[in-house]
């Protein structure tokens, strides 16, 4: 698992490493039960501080993507996260939102801005 | 155990015409990476030897872990690494006699520690000081330091001379021996990039005040510039506006706090909002080092000038 931080790009580190991990989980290349590096290691193999990565992996345990077994080591959640279908779209009706404001103030059909989402699944999926 | 490594309370150094240090409060949290960041004179060097004793301060007071100066003088120096600006000690002795010279001085001195460092970072051992080049000097004063096996330590330009590879040893060194243990580093730079990487806390000190102390989390996620055009644009800086740059109808407002609220707030008086984007540590360190230099033909609000009072 290779994760880049980019300390000029003005998104807060810590959510640069949740969101590669979360596309890492989502495209397969972590897979259940994995485990990821301590808070240390990954600190120190990105020479990142520690409380950076871990508030990202606080997050992350919190979304329900990764579990910390105590004194154990931290693993990719086995089972997704324990919530009702309506929390789930709940939490993604932001991003929706979101995407539906861009495209339309870039003059982009609905068919446009749906097959660019449909593309972007198909993208994770072509992942081994 | 107090919750700050360093703490300084009103710290001043005055010369006989010039403020080094000017009232410095500084509040460095334990087991945080500290970047202490100012130009060339801004009074960083001043401000460390005061906190390691080895300048007494004009007013204020220092306490580092606990402990106050100048009473707990020799503690402080026993348990705090330091690496002062000049990479000096002594001439005539290698790396060896050093080593043999500081053990007894440092209670947690650890000839382990020395011998996985000096391997890491690639210390020449057996030459005199006098005949290092400038960056395994550096090197060599750096292992002294993290040899003691000290919970704080103070650096200023620690990374003066290194090469890339050196100072990538270095970094990680930081991190996981000491952030990843909780122990604290102060440490002064120029290099911001870096800084911005392994620090979690920032303080830029200009002219001998500190004009920023804050959390680089908080920076990230909060510092934006608001690119504006509109008439009658304000041109104050207040409590959240920390500079503003441009003229006329168009501006570039950098903001502390709430940027989307204040956007639209403009958006609300009929400007229109061109851009919000992030800023990166250097430019939140030029553009608070900028409004505080004394540019004062064309800057509106600065230069105190006989207004008529209809404004």
């Amino acid at each position: 698992m290779i994760i880049h931080v980019n300390s000029s790009s003005g998104l807060p580190l810590y959510l640069q490493i949740e969101s590669q991990l979360k596309h890492a989980v989502a495209a397969g290349a972590l897979k259940q039960g994995d485990s990821l590096p301590s808070v240390r290691k990954m600190a120190s193999d990105l020479r990142v501080n520690p409380n950076t990565v871990a508030r990202a992996y606080q997050n992350l345990e919190r979304e329900g993507v990764i579990r910390t077994v105590p004194g154990g080591g931290t693993y990719v959640a086995d089972n997704v996260p324990g919530l009702l279908k309506v929390e789930k779209l709940k939490r993604l009706r932001p991003l929706a939102m979101q995407v539906a404001v861009e495209g339309t103030h870039l003059r982009l059909t609905q068919e446009d801005v749906l097959k660019l989402v449909e593309e972007a699944f198909e993208d994770l999926g072509a992942k081994p | 155990m107090t919750e700050y490594a360093i703490q300084t309370e009103a710290l001043a150094k005055l010369y006989a015409v010039t403020r080094a240090v000017d009232g410095l409060d500084l509040r460095v949290p334990r087991g945080s990476i500290y970047g202490f960041l100012g130009r060339n004179g801004a009074g960083k060097t001043t401000t460390i030897r005061m906190l390691m004793g080895l300048a007494a301060p004009t007013r204020g007071s220092a306490t580092i872990l606990g402990m106050r100066q100048p009473e707990d003088k020799l503690a402080i120096l026993q348990r705090t690494g330091f690496v002062g600006e000049k990479k000096t000690l002594f001439d005539a002795m290698t790396g060896r006699d050093l080593a043999k010279f500081n053990r007894p001085f440092f209670p947690r001195w650890s000839d382990e520690l020395m011998a996985k460092y000096s391997r890491q970072l690639e210390v020449p051992m057996d030459v005199e000081f006098k005949k290092l080049s400038l960056g395994n000097r550096t090197k060599l004063c750096l292992l002294m330091a993290l040899a003691q096996g000290a919970e704080l330590l103070i650096l200023d330009e620690p990374t003066s001379g290194l090469d890339p590879v050196v100072m990538d040893a270095l970094l990680k060194v930081l991190i996981e021996d000491y952030a990843g243990e909780g122990r604290t580093i102060f440490l002064s730079s120029h290099n911001l990039a870096e800084v911005e990487k392994v620090a979690d806390w920032v303080g830029i000190i200009h002219n001998g005040k500190l004009l920023l102390e804050a959390s680089l989390e908080d920076i990230r996620a909060d510092y934006r510039r608001v690119t504006v055009a509109g008439n009658a644009l304000p041109s104050e800086r207040n409590e959240q506006i920390f500079s503003i740059s441009g003229s006329g109808d168009s501006r570039e407002y950098f903001v502390r706090n709430e940027a989307e609220r204040f956007a639209a707030e403009l958006r609300s008086q009929g400007a229109t909002i061109v851009e919000i984007s992030p800023l990166n540590l250097e430019q939140v360190f030029l553009q608070l080092v900028r409004k505080e230099e004394p540019c004062t033909s064309g800057n509106s609000g600065a230069t105190p000038v006989a207004v008529s009072s209809s404004i």
